[in-house]
């Protein structure tokens, strides 16, 4: 049996198995019994290279918000490069007042995303390491003791995958894949950084209200968070509740002291409730030579508005 | 001091014709801090402000480039943080643009096709 055809091919077999980074042995998927589908995720099949928005589209649908692919096209699709880029994808779902959350890379994050009852938007590489071939799709369920995914993918409204083979395309993605978040929602095993960073970003397009929800949920998780605060604060002072938000400023500055943008917050919630001298009190507090040009060009903004400000009663109370 | 006050003066430039291009407008009032600039772990923040204006009009006009209608992209921007807008302008040209669904089934068939031709696999003859 030594062919030199037979020789040739496992030559081959053996090269594209190395090319693909054939993964370790051994179960991929934690054991367990558990198996999860989430039946009532939409499908959208896509046209052409319009994974990306059908996918988000799928993602959102199940975060009950009702968008089209064509309309996510609009906020995601790239013509020049026929395709959709990650950060894009993070950032489509605030214009419909959803968080994107980027997952940890391990497929224990995704089953347990998929257990809280949350599909994951993955992207796959299934082309070589020389010539990749970009794919979103959406994780919608998993089998542990077949070791099987479950995806929307493309045209194939329940595709299953192996882990094995899943692993492979997504290791290749490095292991990118995101979920979204209703405002106030926290994804399975919550990294802090990551969170914060996500609501941060969804603040400016946000209103006010899901802003405050979003960071109020990091308030309750990270109690000495002073990010979690000051994002909550800066909520409540958009939407002119100054007495919330100073309590939360101050909440923020009682862990770190420091943290010259919740002082200068702070001032400002200060000279919106007619408190002057106290607004200016809090800012000479901060040590403008730590800071940088930005958060100084902040400070002298501030200032220069409690500078130009009347005094006013400050009201009984305003005060702790 | 020529120098310095000649930085200061392209700045100031830079960031009138940016700002007047671009128009964006952040939720946040003047004078408060957003919370993206706390959570922000930039090494050379002193150079942020400008830099996110150049950042802007690069991802804007590469948008444009790249077939976006125009009615689109100013409100696609828009939903952009100052550090994701940095990494688009970085890598717009080459970052991973998932899309590509027939190709992949196009791979998956040239890699069969190989298997079969050399006899590993034989799923195209006839039984």
């Amino acid at each position: 049996m030594t062919h030199p055809r037979r020789a040739a091919s496992l030559v081959l077999a053996a090269c594209v198995l190395v090319l693909c980074g054939c993964a370790a042995r051994g179960p991929i998927m934690e054991p367990g019994s558990a198996i999860v589908e989430l039946a009532d995720t939409p499908f959208y099949p896509q046209e052409a290279h319009q994974c990306g928005p059908a996918a988000l589209a799928t993602v959102l649908g199940a975060s009950h918000v009702a968008v089209t692919p064509e309309e996510m096209e609009q906020r995601v699709y790239l013509p020049g490069r026929r395709g959709s880029l990650q950060v894009e994808m993070l950032a489509a779902p605030r214009a419909s007042a959803r968080m994107g959350y980027q997952v940890q890379p391990e497929l224990a994050d995704i089953t347990a995303q998929l257990d809280a009852g949350r599909p994951v938007l993955v992207l796959h590489n299934y082309g070589l390491p020389f010539w990749p071939r970009w794919h979103y799709a959406v994780v919608v369920g998993y089998d542990s003791p077949k070791e099987q995914l479950v995806l929307r993918s493309g045209k194939v409204q329940r595709q299953i995958l192996s882990a094995r083979n899943f692993m492979r395309a997504w290791d290749n993605a490095d292991r990118w894949g995101m979920v979204v978040l209703k405002p106030g929602e926290l994804p399975a095993a919550a990294d802090k950084e990551r969170y914060l960073e996500a609501a941060a970003n969804f603040e400016p397009a946000a209103k006010p209200q899901d802003a405050w929800a979003a960071f109020d949920a990091a308030v309750r998780q990270w109690p000495d968070e002073a990010v979690a605060r000051v994002g909550r604060g800066t909520a409540s002072y958009r939407a002119m509740d100054y007495r919330a938000a100073a309590a939360d400023y101050r909440a923020a500055l009682q862990i770190d002291a420091t943290q010259a943008g919740a002082r200068n917050n702070l001032a400002m919630t200060l000279l919106e409730m007619g408190c002057v001298g106290e607004a200016r009190r809090e800012l000479d507090a901060i040590d403008a030579s730590s800071l940088d040009s930005r958060m100084r060009d902040e400070v002298a903004d501030t200032r220069k508005q409690i500078d130009g400000a009347h005094r006013e009663a400050c009201p009984a109370g305003a005060m702790p | 001091m020529i120098k310095p006050s000649k930085w200061r003066a392209a700045a100031v430039a830079v960031l009138a014709v940016a700002i007047t291009n671009v128009g964006f407008l952040n939720a946040a009032q003047a004078g408060i801090v957003a919370t993206n600039a706390i959570v922000r772990t930039d090494r050379d923040a002193n150079m942020a402000t400008i830099r996110d204006q150049l950042d802007r009009s690069e991802v804007k006009a590469q948008m444009e480039k790249m077939g976006v209608d125009a009615a689109s992209v100013d409100q696609r921007i828009a939903a952009l943080s100052d550090s994701e807008l940095h990494s688009l302008a970085k890598q717009m040209q080459d970052a991973p643009a998932g899309g590509d669904a027939i190709a992949v089934i196009g791979v998956v068939f040239l890699v069969l096709l190989i298997l079969e031709l050399v006899g590993i696999i034989d799923i195209f003859k006839k039984a």
